[in-house]
Parts: structure tokens; C-alpha cells; sequence
């Protein structure tokens, strides 16, 4: 008859499991957890943020007041289309980038390790620096990037001018961002299909194409499903490279610099009079995380179904 | 013998750290919006402070002006600043105003975090009616306001001007032909901080200005409904805001940091920089060769429509009321007030003095001094945003292309009288 022995006991020993995992839970209640009820709680009162204020529950006046009171409402629902306007092209471009880029950086060139961590580098650089770099670099007053364009006889103002123009700037710098890791992935993914079936449709006289299409895109789905969930999650969320190049600016806000313009009193220009609404901007991010929420498992559903139809 | 030397070594481990911890070192943390004169010259003045105050250091942190009031409230929060600059606040909730937000300095106030000041030694070196209208709230004073700046001037570069025979404008007309005279010859007639928004707002309020030179009477106007963001007049300011954010402010505009703008004024690229007076030092130190003169904007036809200028009350002191440092933060306010170190203050900064005693005496205080008498509050002061009230809903000249979608002045007008409607009957 076999043994097992236990370090502690055999009763005490099937907690040590559980408490290893125990310091990951706490770190996750009080860092992740704990704070997305007490913003849920937060957002059906009418808190400023400030301690010792008075704050009165007010039910759902903040979702009211979000998606139709006045105005207002007109230009939340605006902001909302346009997040997830923003989240469709940086989730189709990105993937499209990162898989094309890893398909390069998967065949055998000089220099391909140096290529990777070019690749990679926007990734570790930070908001902050990137959208340093990218505003002088589109800086309209002599850039280089404005010389080019003169070069050509016409101008642009990039991310300072209209919305409809500044708009696509701050998605393609969004892309170059985070395309490293959309990048990595896949080339994780590559790396994992087996030379053998290459080489056998090589044999059988399939072309680069209809081997990418047939063999090695299928096989990649796993990659795919986490890139798409990852950018879609991700790009609902932006707010970071919008707050270090332009603020909140109206026409081009979307929702996660928007909460922070609601939460933190910069929703107008005028900061004499601006005022900080915290259990407001709590609502709205309770509203982002349901969108992201009803967004994330619907993609997830689609991409399982074709996940299950082509690998089984 | 060794016990006497015991006690000696015990009275002395008593007393030395008591006497160092009497002679510890208090750190007041101040907290102040990047205004590059007023950061230059708080930092100067500090250095007296603490050569005065030995137990005393001053830690100065600069936030920018659009960040201030965040950092304010979170700094307040967290009960880690002691003096900070704010605003100054000219007016609560008006009897007719409902459904609006609760402005940030009331909400501070009201919650205890804002020291009361009244009675404060140092008060007495400042005007009544400028405690009063610019740091008092239901009779209690809570802000030491510093002084005023006028935003709805233009700046303009008299060597610039006389090289091209060009005269200060009166009216719009003029305007319109001085910077048609710049365009022609190089000269871009005027630049502006675009990358930050706000100061193209500013420059648009010297035209709101001429049109409704009684701001607070704009203000109830639009509430009662007797004015209209669409009325055939106000189209006629919203077609001027458009002409100055289109033609008037150069190409390019958008990338200037509001910081950069007055250096690019003052290396002759644009002959005009329709600005705060908060510039003109940085003006100055930026060419100190430079001939600077201020003009109200004229954004009307009419000459004597155009003699107004306006302007806020502007940085304040306000304290911590949580603050363990009370009296180090009581006397850097006395310090700071004192009227030598006040005046000092005022050249640096360039500010319109709140201490009777205090005068501007740089050229740019000479070239404003006309128009003085002829100060009024900005509109910014005293309009309280409405729940529900639209993004579009502000008279900004910088809605219009190329920093941002409008280009019909008519559809913007009816667009922001829709937005004020909409919010004030979600109001009622």
C-alpha cells in the first residue's frame, strides 16, 4: 500500500495550497477587487471626492444623468460610438500589424533580433515619452513630418487641429504603442506550427499565400483569439495617450478620459468654476466596464465558435 | 564618580534630543500653478523666507494651471499641502442659478478644508473690496487674493508696428487692415498657445467682451432667456471669434504650449498676442529689448465699445485648514504680504496689485493703466455650469477650425443656445 507523505499532516497539508495562493487573493481584493465595488457603490451617490464632505445617495440620478439628462446625454452617447469606433480600428489594424510583423520577424533575416526589440521597445517606452516623441514629431511648426508634407505643398496641424483629422493621429499612435505585444504574441504562435507542414505543402507546389491561408492562419488561432480579446479589452479602456497629447478636448474625448475629466473637474475649460464629481464619474466607468463587458463576451463567443469549428 | 557621570550621561541623552527635536525642521508644502514670472519669483522670495525662518523650508510644487484644481483637491485629500495658489473666486450660486455644479472652492469650503482667515494681521495690507470680491464666502474670508490680470488685450510689438506704419487699432475694421498689412509683409499678424486650448478661449474673450460688456448681466440674461447665443448679435461675435481663429492666429498655432507662445511673440514672428497680462514678463524676459504695448481687443466697429477690459482676480493664497503647520503657513502669508515683498512680487509677475500701497510699474503697467478704469469681471467667473449643460455650451473661439470641427458660426450659435436650453430646462 502506498504512502503519501505530508509535510504537515495530511489535513493540514491540503491548506498549504490555499495558503500560497491566499497573498494573491488579498493583493487582488484590495488592489482590483475592493475598489471596483466601492466605485460601483460610489457611483450611486453623489460624492465629489473629497473626505469629509457630505455624500447622499442619490439611486441611479448618475446613470440618469449620464445616458439622458440634457445635453450632456447627447454628448455621452457621442463619446461612447466614438470608443468604440477608436477600440474597431486599433483592434482590425493592430492584429493586422502585429500579425504581418511577426510573420516577417519569423523567417530567417541578419539582424532579426535586433528587429524584434525595435519592434517591442514602444511597449516599455510609457505614455509619457510617447506622446513626447510623437508630438514633436508631428510638431506643425517645423517638424519633421510638416516638412515632408510641405515638400508636397500642403500642411497639417496633426493632433492640434479638428477632431475628425486629430482623431486618427492619436489611433495610429495608439497602434505603435502596443503593436510590440500584439507582435510577440503571434510570433509565439508561429513558432509553435511544426516546420514539417510547411515543408509538405511546399512539396505539393502550395505558394507562400495559400500556405499562410490554408495552413499556418488556422494554426494561429490561439494567438488570434488572445490579440483580438486583449485589444479589444485594451482599447475600450484607452486613456492614457489621450491625456498626455491633448486632454480632454471636446470632439474627440472617448469614455476613459472622459471619466477622468468628470471625476477630476475637467470637463470644461473654465477652472474657476470647474467642479469635481467623482460619484458621477464613478457611474460612467461602471457604464465602460458593462460595455467593455458586453463587447469582450460577445467577441469572445464569436471567436470560440470559429475556434471550435476549425480546430475542434 | 561614576555615578555622578552616569547622571550627567543620562541628563544629557534627555535633553539633547528635546532640544533637537525643538529645533527640528518643518517643511511647508506649497502647492502653485506653472506661471514661469510667479515660479521664479516664489522661489527667490523662499530663499529670504528661510534665511529668516531658519526651521522653516519651503517645498514648491508647480502643477499646470488646467491641473491645479485636481491637484488641489487630491493634495487636500491626502492632507500633504499646506499653502496653495487658487483661483481667486469671484461669486457663489446666484438665487437663479439651478441644477448647477457646485464650483470646486465652494465645495472645498464647505468641507472644512479651506482655513478661515478672517482677522489675519496681514489682511490689513490688502484692499477691502478686493478680500471681499475676490477670497470671502458668506462673510469669512478664506483666500488672500495677490491681484487681477486682464485677458481680453492684445499684446502687440511697436517696432513691428512702426517699421510697417501700422496704428494701434480702435475698431474690427482696423484690426482687420493692421493684420492684412502683417500678412503681406512676412509677419504673421498674431499668435496664441493652441496646444492647450484654453488660451485661444482667453483670446476669444476680449470679443465677447466688446460685444456684452456687462458680463454679469450676460450671465443672467442667459438664464432669464432675454440673451441668446443665437440672437443675430451674438452670431455677429461668433463670426468674429471664427475671423481670429482662423486668420488672425498663424498656421501652426495648435503646437504652441501656452508657456512657448510669449517667446514666439517675442522673437518678432507675429506682431500680436492676444494674451493675459500674465505674459508680459515673460515678454519681457524673453526680449528685454522688446517695445511692448497692450490694447484692448476691438471686436467692434464702434470705437467706445471697445474701451473695456477684462480680467478675473487671479492668484490666491488659500491654506490647508487640516495643515500641523499652521503657524509656518501663517507666516509665509504675513511674509509674503508684507508690502516690500508684495511689491516685488507685482514687477516680477507683472500682476495688477490687490495692496493699495503696491504699483505696477513696468511698461506693460504703463500701457494698461488707461484702460483700467475700465476693468471688468470675465465671464468665466461668473457663470456656474448647469447639469446636463453640453459640451459646446461656452463662448470659445477655439470650437472653431483649425483646433476643432465648426466652421459655420451660424450652426455653432444655434448649437450652443441648444445646449444652454436643453440644460436649463433639465434645470427647472
Amino acid at each position: 500500500m502506498s504512502s503519501t507523505l505530508y509535510a504537515f499532516g495530511s489535513r493540514k497539508s491540503r491548506l498549504v495550497p490555499y495558503l500560497l495562493l491566499l497573498p494573491g487573493l488579498l493583493l487582488y481584493l484590495f488592489v482590483s477587487l475592493g475598489p471596483s465595488v466601492a466605485t460601483t457603490i460610489y457611483s450611486f451617490t453623489d460624492a465629489s471626492g473629497l473626505l469629509g464632505t457630505a455624500v447622499h445617495w442619490v439611486g441611479l440620478a448618475n446613470y440618469e444623468e449620464f445616458l439622458f439628462r440634457g445635453a450632456n446625454a447627447r454628448d455621452n452617447w457621442e463619446i461612447t460610438l466614438r470608443t468604440l469606433q477608436f477600440a474597431f480600428l486599433v483592434t482590425v489594424v493592430q492584429t493586422g500589424f502585429g500579425l504581418l510583423a511577426a510573420s516577417l520577424l519569423n523567417q530567417r533575416l541578419r539582424g532579426r533580433n535586433a528587429f524584434r526589440t525595435i519592434f517591442f521597445m514602444p511597449v516599455i517606452l510609457g505614455a509619457t515619452i510617447i506622446g513626447l516623441m510623437w508630438t514633436l514629431f508631428l510638431y506643425p511648426l517645423g517638424g519633421p513630418v510638416e516638412k515632408l508634407l510641405n515638400l508636397l505643398g500642403t500642411r497639417s496641424d496633426f493632433m492640434g487641429g479638428p477632431p475628425s483629422e486629430a482623431f486618427y493621429w492619436i489611433v495610429w499612435i495608439q497602434i505603435w504603442a502596443n503593436m510590440g505585444t500584439t507582435m510577440i504574441i503571434f510570433l509565439g504562435g508561429l513558432q509553435t506550427i511544426p516546420n514539417e507542414l510547411h515543408e509538405a505543402a511546399r512539396i505539393d507546389g502550395a505558394g507562400a499565400w495559400a500556405t499562410f491561408r490554408a495552413i499556418t492562419f488556422p494554426l494561429l488561432t490561439p494567438s488570434l483569439n488572445t490579440n483580438l480579446l486583449l485589444n479589444i479589452i485594451g482599447s475600450l479602456q484607452a486613456w492614457q495617450l489621450m491625456l498626455v497629447i491633448k486632454g480632454p478636448t471636446n470632439g474627440l474625448n472617448v469614455l476613459g478620459i472622459w471619466i477622468y475629466a468628470l471625476a477630476f473637474g475637467r470637463q470644461s475649460n473654465n477652472p474657476t468654476q470647474a467642479a469635481m464629481r467623482q460619484g458621477y464619474g464613478a457611474a460612467a466607468s461602471v457604464l465602460l466596464f458593462l460595455l467593455v463587458l458586453v463587447v469582450g463576451l460577445t467577441a469572445q463567443y464569436l471567436i470560440r465558435r470559429r475556434e471550435r469549428r476549425l480546430l475542434g | 564618580m561614576k555615578r555622578r557621570w552616569s547622571l550627567v550621561l543620562l541628563c544629557l541623552l534627555l535633553v539633547v534630543p528635546a532640544l533637537a527635536f525643538g529645533q527640528a525642521k518643518t517643511t511647508l508644502e506649497l502647492l502653485i500653478h506653472q506661471n514661469d514670472p510667479m515660479v521664479n519669483y516664489i522661489n527667490s522670495m523662499n530663499e529670504k523666507f528661510q534665511a529668516k525662518y531658519p526651521a522653516i523650508t519651503v517645498n514648491v510644487s508647480v502643477v499646470k494651471a488646467d491641473e491645479l484644481a485636481t491637484s488641489t483637491q487630491t493634495r487636500l485629500t491626502a492632507n500633504d499641502v499646506d499653502v496653495i495658489d487658487m483661483f481667486g473666486f469671484a461669486q457663489g450660486i446666484l438665487p437663479f442659478m439651478k441644477g448647477v455644479d457646485k464650483p470646486n472652492w465652494q465645495t472645498l469650503i464647505e468641507a472644512g478644508y479651506l482655513m478661515d482667515l478672517t482677522g489675519q494681521p496681514f489682511l490689513k495690507f490688502y484692499d477691502a473690496s478686493a478680500i471681499k470680491d475676490a477670497g470671502s464666502f458668506n462673510g469669512r474670508v478664506y483666500e488672500v487674493n495677490t491681484g487681477r490680470y486682464a485677458f481680453t488685450g492684445v499684446f502687440y510689438n511697436k517696432d513691428l508696428f512702426a517699421k510697417y506704419a501700422v496704428k494701434v487699432p480702435t475698431t474690427w475694421s482696423q484690426l482687420l487692415a493692421a493684420a492684412a498689412t502683417f500678412k503681406k509683409n512676412g509677419i504673421a499678424p498674431m499668435t496664441c498657445g493652441g496646444k492647450d486650448g484654453w488660451p485661444v478661449l482667453v483670446a476669444g474673450y476680449g470679443i465677447l467682451l466688446s460685444y456684452y460688456p456687462d458680463q454679469a448681466a450676460l450671465v443672467k440674461g442667459l438664464w432669464t432667456g432675454e440673451v441668446k447665443w443665437n440672437s443675430p448679435k451674438s452670431v455677429e461675435m461668433w463670426k468674429r471669434m471664427q475671423i481670429l481663429a482662423r486668420d488672425l492666429i498663424e498656421p501652426g498655432a495648435s503646437a504652441i504650449a501656452f508657456d512657448a507662445a510669449p517667446g514666439r511673440f517675442a522673437s518678432g514672428a507675429a506682431a500680436m498676442l492676444p494674451a493675459g497680462s500674465w505674459d508680459a514678463p515673460a515678454i519681457q524676459a524673453a526680449n528685454p529689448n522688446l517695445k511692448l504695448g497692450y490694447f484692448p481687443m476691438p471686436a467692434s466697429d464702434n470705437a467706445a465699445d471697445n474701451k473695456y477690459l477684462g480680467g478675473k482676480y487671479d492668484v490666491g493664497w488659500v491654506v490647508n485648514a487640516h495643515t500641523a503647520k499652521k503657524d509656518a503657513a501663517l507666516k509665509w502669508l504675513d511674509f509674503f504680504s508684507q508690502p516690500a515683498n508684495y511689491q516685488e512680487y507685482v514687477t516680477a509677475t507683472g500682476i495688477m496689485p490687490t495692496q493699495p500701497t503696491a504699483t505696477l510699474n513696468t511698461a506693460f503697467g504703463k500701457e494698461a493703466k488707461p484702460y483700467l478704469a475700465n476693468f471688468r469681471l470675465g465671464f468665466e467667473l461668473l457663470w456656474a455650469n448647469i447639469k446636463g449643460q453640453g459640451q459646446w455650451m461656452q463662448p470659445n473661439a477655439s470650437f472653431f477650425k483649425p483646433f476643432n470641427q465648426w466652421e459655420d458660426p451660424a450652426k455653432l450659435a444655434d448649437q450652443v443656445q441648444a445646449d444652454l436650453e436643453v440644460a436649463l430646462k433639465a434645470a427647472k
